[in-house]
């Protein structure tokens, strides 16, 4: 039968995320688990006279490219690939995964090989969009898998999910992300005066220097659900310490209660709980992996707990969240990296942040107007 | 559990039908219940040195865009698609239905429109097929829907489809091989023929065949396979035609067809039922009123009507013409949006002759023919 919930989830990622129109190509892939999301998401990009396609893969494929493949076909991207990257009009991505620790044991240099290929089409893909010859979405349908993840039933992650998209029930859907779109776009032009952020919390004291780089809401158009700003921090000048009381997840990885210090914008002291040596190695990826590339506010109040999926995880409303790695071109990043590993820190008990010596945010809400910030 | 089945099956069809080798582009695609030979096939593939993609058929997309798309958008061949047809290594089809009805609803002229606009692509892959740029393979999967199809069990099904494919041989593509040097035989005597002509229960059939090329299907194309086939000339058509078995194209299906042919041209089209849908589709185009192929099903494991074209077509015993497209390397000039078997169950009664000399009788060609 099919749920309500999901067929206006699809009608808002055609309607308001990729803004789908006739004549439009859409490409909408993922893996065999959202078989019934993939359809809904065709129904609506056909009924708004675009020209949608499916490419889904049946699950377990990539466990055996690991298992079987060598170096050369794990790096193998097909021509047919790079021609719909560099072709298709609007792409929905659907990141759901059959077993999402099917490859947690694959040895990591095997892993590298295979990313370092497909960072090249993820940064072409962006290139098109930040040109706007691209509209591109991605987003989770909820299976039992995600909702193991997350410790949920499947009927309890459901509603979660789909109130975090505003479509659990019949309210105006689009015109919810409207207002959210403008609310972080005020969010992101106030932002874009403050030299330094100072982030303070249970075992943290963190500056970080934004000056001159540019903040930029995330407001649905490219993730569904969303609620974030986010900027890249200037390389050279975080300092103090932080600790993320959320475990830190990369592919499919754990680390518990990671601990960084920094001087000088370089991470020089990272401790864990649990998962240290793999902290460690992640950080000495490249020269850029010691280095935050982003900063960011979650915003999305509907997202209430952590479910170790990081489409949801770092838009948790009262939270930050700062990404060790490569930072966004648009935002002024100077920080390339093999890397962008988002860690969360949870602001919501007793998390302060100074802008410019300035209180504005308090237990996980902006001070001066709560209500703009929340919605 | 390893399913050893799906594993030899894999084998057969990566490394004899269509060879995969290092580097070759490798486009793998069925039904969501075909995905455990889809990883098998992946599996064989990357082994072979191949570079395997997967991608599933959902039905419910083809029913949504037959239901509400706009001409454009039936008309309309995604990227991906167009881009195997065009510059793909290798195509690995699989036939594991999820429901072998799901179009009966369908308008049988968008249907038609659809068919129509990827009419060009079939004709690229094809042509280079035979210019040896591309291979392609159909594959039967046993899936709920075919066993139910064909009237029997899963575990049935599997048995016959095991069987068909030559799994049960110790080794598979040695008895292939050694089949496809019968099928050779037989191709060899139908070369040296001009005119056949079929004689059966309301039929009385006379096909041209001089100068055309019989072609061997050996597991190459299909799996399971079997079948001589050549197009018969244009325009020698001349008689009746009655298909016992119900003639199914594309999830739709019409009973007891009846045709006549006159000069080459299908002059009169009758059927039992779903005769409405027989002259929609053979009123796709001019092509799709001639015949594009005439084809011997020589497979002897396969021996009752499944209602799947890829197994039916190669029963031992049976005939079947195509309507439309001709095959490509026969020497046929058909062209056609429209490929539509019919098989002809000849083992209750039939006699054929060749060139005025009975060849074959019941479903059999005579001692010595061959």
């Amino acid at each position: 039968m099919r749920d309500p919930r999901a067929e206006r989830l699809a009608e808002l990622i055609a309607g308001y995320s990729l803004r789908v129109r006739e004549g439009q190509t859409m490409r909408i892939t993922g893996d065999g688990s959202a078989l019934p999301f993939a359809v809904a998401l065709y129904r609506s990009g056909t009924r708004r006279g675009a020209l949608p396609y499916l490419e889904i893969r049946p699950p377990g494929l990539d466990e055996i490219l690991f298992a079987e493949g060598n170096d050369e076909q794990l790096a193998f991207i097909s021509d047919g690939e790079r021609m719909q990257t560099e072709k298709v009009d609007s792409w929905a991505m659907i990141w759901n995964s059959s077993n999402t620790r099917g490859l947690t044991r694959v040895p990591s240099d095997r892993r590298r090989i295979h990313l370092a290929a497909h960072y090249r089409m993820v940064n072409r893909r962006w290139q098109r969009v930040e040109a706007g010859e691209l509209e591109l979405c991605g987003t989770l349908f909820p299976t039992q898998s995600h909702a193991q993840d997350a410790e949920m039933s499947l009927a309890e992650y459901e509603d979660f999910v789909y109130g975090a998209c505003h479509v659990a029930d019949d309210e105006d859907a689009i015109a919810h992300w409207e207002s959210v779109a403008e609310e972080l776009t005020a969010r992101a032009e106030q932002l874009a005066s403050v030299r330094e952020l100072r982030i303070v919390g249970v075992d943290t004291d963190l500056r970080v220097n934004v000056e001159g780089r540019r903040w930029l809401p995330s407001a649905g158009r490219h993730n569904m659900p969303d609620g974030e700003v986010f900027t890249s921090p200037v390389e050279t000048a975080t300092a103090g310490e932080i600790h993320f009381a959320f475990p830190s997840i990369f592919q499919g990885r754990e680390v518990e209660n990671v601990r960084l210090r920094f001087e000088g914008g370089r991470v020089v002291d990272a401790e864990a709980t649990s998962g240290e040596g793999y902290l460690r190695a992640l950080i000495a990826t490249d020269e850029g992996a010691a280095v935050l590339g982003e900063v960011a506010f979650g915003l999305n109040y509907e997202i209430d707990r952590f479910t170790r999926d990081i489409l949801f995880d770092e838009k948790i409303g009262g939270t930050m969240h700062v990404a060790l790695g490569g930072g966004f071109d648009e935002a002024g990043t100077q920080n390339t990296s093999d890397l962008h590993w988002d860690l969360i820190c949870d602001l919501r008990e007793e998390g302060e942040v100074y802008a410019d010596g300035e209180l504005v945010w308090k237990a996980g809400r902006f001070l001066a107007d709560a209500a703009v910030a929340h919605a | 559990m390893p399913d050893t089945g799906l594993e030899k099956l894999a084998e057969v069809v990566v490394g004899y039908s269509t060879a995969v080798g290092p580097g070759d582009v490798v486009r793998i695609e069925g039904h969501p219940t075909t995905t455990p030979l889809i990883q098998e096939l992946y599996r064989a593939a990357l082994r072979a040195g191949g570079q395997p993609t997967a991608q599933l058929v959902v039905d419910e997309a083809v029913e949504t865009l037959l239901a509400e798309g706009t001409d454009e958008q039936l008309q309309w061949v995604p990227l991906d698609v167009r881009w195997n047809l065009e510059h793909g290594d290798v195509w690995i089809a699989l036939d594991g239905p999820e429901n072998t009805r799901h179009l009966s609803g369908a308008d049988p002229a968008k249907l038609a429109l659809r068919l129509k606009a990827r009419e060009p692509y079939q004709a690229r892959y094809l042509e280079r097929f035979g210019a040896g740029e591309f291979r392609w393979i159909l594959c039967a999967y046993p899936s709920e829907a075919a066993a139910q199809e064909a009237g029997r069990s899963l575990k049935e099904f599997e048995a016959l489809l095991h069987r068909a494919a030559f799994l049960d041989a110790e080794d598979p593509v040695a008895a292939w091989t050694a089949f496809g040097d019968r099928l050779d035989r037989i191709a060899s005597f139908l070369e040296r023929t001009s005119e056949l002509r079929l004689v059966a229960e309301d039929t009385d059939l006379r096909l041209a065949v001089a100068g055309r090329t019989w072609i061997c299907a050996k597991g190459k194309t299909n799996l399971p396979d079997g079948e001589v086939f050549t197009a018969p000339v244009e325009t020698s058509l001349d008689g009746t035609i009655r298909f016992t078995f119900p003639a199914a194209i594309r999830g739709r299906q019409a009973e007891d067809v009846r045709l006549r042919f006159e000069a080459g041209e299908l002059v009169e089209a009758t059927a039992a039922r779903g005769e409405a849908f027989l002259r929609e589709m053979v009123g796709m185009d001019d092509g799709a009123r001639r015949a594009g192929e005439f084809a011997f099903g020589l497979n002897d494991a396969v021996t009752d009507h499944t209602g799947s074209v890829l197994l039916d077509e190669k029963i031992g015993g049976s005939v079947h013409l195509a309507l439309g497209r001709s095959v490509v390397g026969t020497g046929g000039e058909n062209v056609s949006a429209l490929h539509w078997d019919m098989v002809c169950d000849l083992r209750p009664g039939s006699e054929l002759y060749a060139d005025g000399e009975l060849v074959y009788r019941d479903g059999r060609f005579l001692d010595g023919v061959t």
